[in-house]
């Protein structure tokens, strides 16, 4: 299987530029500048079916070309490395070992979405990606790939700050991302309009994943037949897939996009530790609801994760053995979320709380069947709220009951 | 209702606040668990407007401005607050959100090694309950307090994407993990003596 955003990782000193220059690094770049027009550029991430990594899944040439199309200037391009997905840490390698591979990728889209200012956007937490990336931000000015003329193309510049937040899950959301950008709370805005037209400072930008942007120069020097023919299916292209929980190996891998379950965490992961049987997995982080051994033959890959009534998420496959307890999972989940609620529209500030206490009380023996259906008609009305993390939110804790009812039935007739 | 007699007779008592455009909140009561800067402190208020400085150039740099006091101060008190909207020329309200909003600042003083220790999912399948339990032990204070020491601040938050080194911790910003409980003693010892 032939590796695209991690295939530097093995080697020495592999964040530095002069190892990514060995490596081939820049190259794409360069064949860009020389023979190709932005056009080019969107039409053959289009051709490859690249979507967005991030989790949602859009078209990322689409995106790019719809900011191109922006009248307004300057336009923007913006790289998301807020990554605080629960089980999620596939952006963090990315940056610890190869940050060039990612300034690569937004220079690309830079070009290909006509923009003249970049924000390379990480999290607070990540001090050790801030150094690397900082450094490589810094060799790639000096080597002439990021400042004014770039490449020796007097009418492509490109400036780039670094930003680092500090410690908001709801900010790897876009558009919060924008606010905390320009200094302010990380409140969500309303779509439309949407960040290809309406971004940081209201001006066109496209904001893309680490792990997206990571496989632009790859499918430059390869082409877009060559991307797609690496997913199974319908899939386009790989995905990093990490692994945590209850599992011998808690590892990233990049493999396929639609590989199964079972591959991901029996092959790669080593399966649940000697002794234990799997109870369960959750394909995407915390926000995707889990799913049953039954379901292990299942495509990693959105489509098929949709059909599951789950989500593919950012590919943080967390597993569970027979020693988890599913409604202290869907506890946990709840907390998180509570925790992460911005507090800026009510069915989420006071949906998430509400999560909470239905699983505390269930947890504590003091639940009722009617709790069950409480959380089903809580859902409900979370989907009203302003942003995803309030849509999300409740699917973990819906997502346990329905498919680890008996569980959640034990703990109310009190057998636990 | 500007009229109202009841609000002339208020604005009029003897001890009024006289009538100001915008109140500094440093000029307000400070509320409990806002620290004012110890008198020993202040001269540090001056290394910071110099590095606020560039920060006038950059917009949106907010979040640089509030590391910048928390670094200098181990917290961000109320007085950074009101110089940080001063020299960015914004609201004070806005910084102020700011600090409130992200979990890494902290309007309390901190200790010199902060301690972070993840309490979700994938570490609360992997023993992070124990692990918070043993440094609470070790440490004696419960979390989101400082060690009795003035050592230690122990605060236990979200997914630090750590997830492949389950239980996983900062130490400042430095990545730790797996960490057993009983590796706790040592981790501990190797921060007292420098090498965190």
């Amino acid at each position: 299987m032939e590796l695209v955003v991690t295939r530097n990782f093995g080697r020495p000193e592999s964040w530095t530029l002069a190892s990514y220059r060995e490596a081939g690094g820049y190259e794409a770049l360069e064949r860009v500048l020389k023979e190709m027009t932005p056009e080019e550029v969107t039409d053959l991430i289009k051709a490859s079916d690249l979507t967005g990594r991030g989790g949602a899944f859009f078209p990322t040439g689409l995106k790019w070309e719809f900011v191109r199309k922006d009248p307004k200037t300057p336009r923007y391009v913006v790289v998301n490395a807020d990554e605080s997905e629960p089980g999620t840490y596939v952006n963090r390698l990315s940056l610890e070992l190869d940050p060039h591979m990612t300034i690569e990728g937004m220079i690309i889209a830079a070009y290909a979405s006509n923009a003249e200012r970049g924000y390379f956007y990480i999290r607070g937490e990540y001090g050790l990606s801030h150094e690397r990336v900082k450094a490589a931000l810094r060799e790639a000015y000096e080597a002439g790939y990021l400042g004014q003329g770039i490449c020796g193309r007097s009418d492509f510049n490109l400036e780039v700050e670094f930003r680092r937040g500090a410690g908001a899950y709801i900010v790897g959301e876009e558009t919060a991302l924008f606010n905390s950008l320009e200094g302010k709370r990380g409140n969500p805005r309303f779509k439309p309009p949407f960040p290809t037209n309406f971004g940081v400072w209201g001006l066109p930008t496209a904001i893309n994943n680490v792990e997206t942007l990571a496989a632009a120069p790859a499918i430059v020097m390869n082409g877009a037949e060559w991307f797609k023919d690496l997913g199974i299916g319908d899939a386009a292209g790989t995905k990093m897939y990490c692994l945590s929980g209850n599992v011998v190996n808690p590892v990233c891998v990049e493999l396929p996009l639609g590989v199964s379950a079972r591959e991901v965490i029996m092959e790669h992961g080593g399966g649940v530790p000697e002794g234990r049987t799997l109870k369960g997995f959750k394909p995407g982080g915390a926000s995707s609801a889990p799913l049953t051994p039954a379901e292990l033959d299942a495509a990693l890959e959105p489509k098929s994760m949709a059909a599951l009534g789950t989500i593919m998420g950012t590919g943080g496959v967390v597993v569970f053995d027979d020693t988890t307890c599913m409604v202290d999972v869907a506890y946990r989940d709840a907390l998180f979320f509570e925790d992460e609620s911005c507090g800026f529209c009510i069915p989420c500030r006071e949906g998430t709380p509400n999560l909470v206490q239905i699983c505390e009380r269930i947890l504590h023996g003091q639940g009722t069947m009617d709790d069950l259906d409480l959380l089903e008609e809580l859902g409900a009305s979370m989907m009203a709220s302003f942003c995803g993390l309030g849509h999300f939110a409740h699917q973990p804790v819906r997502g346990a009951v329905s498919r680890f009812r008996d569980e959640f039935e034990a703990y109310i007739r009190g057998r636990n | 209702m500007l009229n109202s007699p009841a609000i002339f007779q208020v604005n009029n008592r003897a001890d009024a606040r006289p009538y100001r455009m915008a109140i500094h909140h440093t000029e307000l009561e400070t509320p409990p668990g806002r620290q004012p800067l110890p008198e020993a402190e202040r001269p540090k208020l001056e290394t910071l407007r110099e590095q606020l400085q560039p920060l006038k150039e950059l917009p949106g740099s907010s979040i640089e401005a509030l590391y910048a006091a928390q670094e200098l101060f181990s917290y961000v008190p109320p007085e950074a607050i009101t110089m940080i909207a001063e020299e960015l020329n914004i609201p004070e309200s806005q910084v102020f959100g700011v600090v409130t909003f992200y979990t890494m600042f902290s309007l309390e003083p901190q200790a010199p090694n902060v301690l972070r220790v993840c309490r979700d999912l994938s570490c609360h399948l992997a023993g992070a309950p124990k692990l918070i339990g043993a440094l609470e032990d070790a440490l004696g204070v419960r979390h989101g307090h400082n060690s009795p020491d003035g050592q230690f601040t122990l605060k236990v938050v979200s997914c630090l994407g750590l997830c492949d080194m389950q239980p996983a911790m900062l130490v400042n910003l430095d990545q730790h993990g797996p960490v057993m409980p009983d590796d706790v003693p040592d981790l501990l010892d190797g921060i007292r003596n420098g090498a965190g």
